[in-house]
């Protein structure tokens, strides 16, 4: 389970200060909360998380998709995806996106 | 069971949007997915910025290429 | 196990029985670098290697002029008897109906 966490907001998940949790925990801890993926590319998402696996495919729910393009900042509203695991880069846990 | 293969086998037999990292969207019936993400859709059309490119009876989509799978709003 | 019906009546319980079924049919392959081919499939395997005969090749060029910048799109056919195609290329497999 998480460690104590008395300072985080009720929003934020528990993103608790031990070293010696391991990355999948820590994703593990997510779950039911808001998450910010950055994707390898100019690609990145922000939604619920509902269920990841080892390779962290994950789906995630009320989705908003940012591209970055030379034309600006592009949003896409989805309800549900089932997004690859393969070309994610950081996930950033109780994370609102870009702006 | 894995809980991503629950939402998978929600997906089956639903209109999905699948994603791919070239920016192409697919959008058909999902007939079913493995493990790789590869992808076989039916009724499948192509979107190439928004716009209909091509329309396919059924499709295999090879998973290293794909993004992600949605499920299809309105459609 | 319990054994799951095909979905409807397609015979496709994964994604690859849809190119075993289209073994000696005339398919459509979309390749990376806008490349796409028509061809008879003879053979494949689970990365989607691929022996076709009797292809059609159809390579889309982008030609953009010097002095207008203007963008030519220039499309390019060859035929050929047989071909392997790696499998990693590949982006898209269409059996014939509408290919």
């Amino acid at each position: 389970m998480s460690a104590p966490n008395s300072s985080g907001s009720a929003a934020a998940p528990a993103v608790a200060a031990s070293i010696h949790q391991l990355p999948l925990e820590l994703i593990d801890s997510c779950i039911g909360s808001k998450i910010w993926v950055v994707m390898k590319s100019e690609k990145e998402f922000t939604g619920t998380l509902k269920y990841f696996d080892d390779y962290v495919n994950m789906v995630l729910e009320d989705v908003t998709e940012f591209e970055n393009t030379p034309e600006g900042r592009k949003t896409t509203k989805l309800e549900q995806i089932l997004l690859n695991g393969n070309n994610i880069c950081m996930l950033i846990p109780g994370g609102d996106g870009p702006q | 069971m894995e809980p991503t293969q629950d939402f998978t086998s929600f997906l089956i037999g639903r209109p999905v949007i699948v994603k791919l990292n070239s920016g192409v969207d697919y959008r058909g019936i999902l007939a079913c997915l493995d493990g790789y993400m590869n992808i076989a859709l039916e009724q499948t059309e192509e979107y190439v910025n928004g716009q209909l490119k091509n329309k396919y009876g059924d499709t295999f989509i090879r998973g290293n290429n794909v993004l992600y799978i949605s499920t299809a709003k309105g459609v | 196990m319990e054994e799951y019906a095909p979905l409807e009546s397609t015979g496709i319980e994964e994604p690859l029985d849809l190119v075993r079924l289209s073994l000696d049919e005339r398919i459509y392959v979309k390749l990376r670098g806008d490349r796409e081919l028509r061809g008879k499939l003879h053979a494949y395997d689970g990365h989607l290697n691929m022996v076709l005969g009797d292809v059609e090749e159809t390579i889309t060029v982008v030609d953009v002029n010097d002095e207008t910048m203007e963008e030519v799109i220039r499309i390019v056919k060859r035929n050929c008897e047989m071909l392997f195609v790696r499998g990693d290329g590949v982006i898209l497999v269409s059996p014939p109906s509408r290919a």
